[in-house]
């Protein structure tokens, strides 16, 4: 044994103790299921294999009943372990996280062995789902941990970051709680480390099993079971109005298992993971209600993970477009809408599982091609009557094509020249009809008949075994 | 004392549309105000109950990203 036990931690047994990582992985495994694969000792990881809804996993979980579950040779060698039963199995990966970090007393060597574990991950991506679940403070090596995993999802005590608050205040001298520094607010509203908050702890290992029964068992369409519903019955009936996507969102997927990941980062675009006809779907919306549903460079990204994500495990993807164009302004450029808007072109780009494109108002310009146009391959592209696919709202166009006619106008009739020209410019331009005779959308479906249109099309191209994009899952 | 919250503007926009007056109680989801920006009128939502107890534009009003419209306490 090596420099862990010669330091001679804490205190076993830890029976009492709602940390110990055999209750935590007894609470996320079906019961009776939990079989060891480390030993139960003082590493400061515990590794096990079971089964959640009946779904096999592998799940590990940080002991923090020792040296507050920091992370050394032998705990490392657990997780590790853990990694190559689940690469085996081809199984969900599912990590319990509450861990300062390092063994500060092994020096160097627990630097290496941690180091090994993000190696393990990286080897993972994409072939195993990789679930993370903080429920205390995850400090240093404990946070790139989860943050090199696909889903990360945040217990009301969970705290995640580079280093804590004392050594934040002796280093810079900045005065700042652990709730701050890294609790579910920053976490979930700015920095997008977080894809799912939570209430309670219970709350999270539900949300870890929900997830790995979606992204383990993805089921089978059945078209039988899709009924269809009015997609349109949350929309305003002003064209100007703005919305919440979320009703058209839950109404498109099953009843039951829905998990949105990343809801408050980047909220002008929802990703969602649920069920269509008992397949699991992965969905992405723009949101009109928040930024006018504008791409913008953080929904651009938080966009670009969920698909390489879902094509990288062979989960089919259904885009929900109503996007006025990318957000201009200085604020944008100098953010990087370029850069990280390539991100979400790549994306959809390479992806490999069927993806199919519902355009229900409007779709323009750059965005119009980034939200999976046919141009980058989309399964199908779906339009409502009525929807627009154009560079730009009608008025605007004719403003710049004919400019110098309307300035030789009266000012007072220059709306309603505005008005003759831009109807006229939707006829050739911007009408969805437009769009089926040039072959950029494939055909105008009922809002009432989309839900099964949609699963139709995904049917239609589904492989079986699933395709699935031959690519790590990078968190972009 | 109650809380105040800031509701704050995301996006550079024009006030449309005052909804919520001064002392009005709302509840999360009420519309506060609605702002014109991409050519379409963007409802404000309040994220959370609470009583308006300042009103901080006009109508017409062009906001920058970040400015207070209201304040909910």
């Amino acid at each position: 044994m090596t420099a862990a036990t010669t330091a001679k931690p804490a205190k076993l047994p830890r029976e009492e103790d709602p940390r110990n990582p055999h209750h935590r992985l007894a609470a996320l495994l079906d019961e009776g299921s939990l079989e060891l694969i480390t030993e139960d000792d003082l590493s400061g990881m515990l590794s096990a294999i079971g089964t959640v809804g009946g779904t096999k996993v592998v799940a590990f979980c940080s002991d923090p009943t020792v040296m507050g579950g920091a992370m050394g040779h032998d705990g490392c060698k657990a997780v590790v372990a853990a990694y190559e039963r689940a690469m085996l199995e081809q199984v969900p990966i599912i990590g319990l996280w509450h861990s300062g970090g390092a063994r500060l007393a092994e020096g160097v060597l627990s630097l290496h062995a941690v180091g090994e574990i993000f190696h393990a991950m990286t080897k993972a991506s994409g072939r195993i789902p990789q679930i993370s679940v903080v429920l205390g403070p995850a400090a240093g090596g404990a946070a790139y941990g989860p943050a090199l995993t696909d889903i990360v999802i945040l217990g009301p005590e969970g705290r995640i970051f580079v280093t804590g608050p004392d050594v934040v205040r002796s280093v810079t001298g900045e005065d700042v709680d652990m709730l701050r520094l890294g609790g579910p607010e920053p976490h979930g509203r700015r920095s997008g480390v977080v894809h799912v908050l939570t209430e309670s702890e219970a709350e999270a290992i539900g949300r870890a099993r929900t997830l790995a029964q979606l992204l383990g068992n993805q089921g089978t369409l059945v078209l039988d079971q899709v009924e269809d519903i009015d997609l349109a019955r949350s929309l305003p009936e002003s064209v100007r109005r703005a919305y919440d996507v979320h009703p058209l969102v839950d109404d498109l997927l099953d009843d039951g298992d829905v998990v949105e990941l990343h809801a408050r980062w980047a909220p002008n675009i929802t990703t969602t993971l649920g069920r269509l006809g008992g397949r699991t779907v992965g969905v992405i919306a723009n949101n009109p209600l928040r930024l006018g549903g504008c791409l913008d460079s953080l929904s651009a990204e938080k966009a670009s993970r969920f698909v390489r994500m879902c094509d990288a495990f062979g989960v089919p993807l259904v885009v929900v477009v109503d996007v006025p164009g990318y957000l201009p302004g200085v604020g944008q450029e100098w953010d990087g809408v370029v850069r990280r808007g390539a991100k979400l072109l790549h994306a959809f780009g390479e992806a490999t599982v069927p993806r199919v494109t519902l355009v229900t108002r409007k779709s323009y310009g750059g965005a119009y091609i980034a939200m999976n146009s046919r141009s980058l391959g989309a399964t199908r592209v779906l339009a409502w009557p009525g929807a627009v696919v154009a560079v730009m709202g009608a008025v605007a166009a004719v403003r710049i094509l004919h400019r110098r006619r309307i300035a030789e106008v009266e000012p007072d009739i220059r709306p309603q020249v505005e008005a003759e020209l831009a109807a006229e410019h939707e006829k050739i331009a911007g009408g969805v009809e437009k769009a089926v005779e040039i072959g950029v959308v494939d055909e105008i479906v009922e809002p009432a008949h989309s839900r099964r249109r949609i699963a139709e099309s995904i049917a239609a191209e589904l492989a079986y075994p699933p395709v699935r994009g031959q690519h790590g899952n990078i968190p972009l | 004392m109650a809380q105040e919250t800031q509701i704050v503007a995301e996006m550079v926009a024009n006030v449309w549309k005052i909804v919520a007056e001064e002392g009005q109680a709302l509840t999360a989801g009420d519309t506060v105000v609605i702002l014109e920006s991409m050519k379409m009128e963007i409802p404000v939502l309040a994220e959370q109950d609470g009583t308006v107890t300042d009103v901080r534009v006009h109508e017409g009003d062009v906001v920058q990203e970040g400015d207070v419209l209201a304040v909910l306490s």
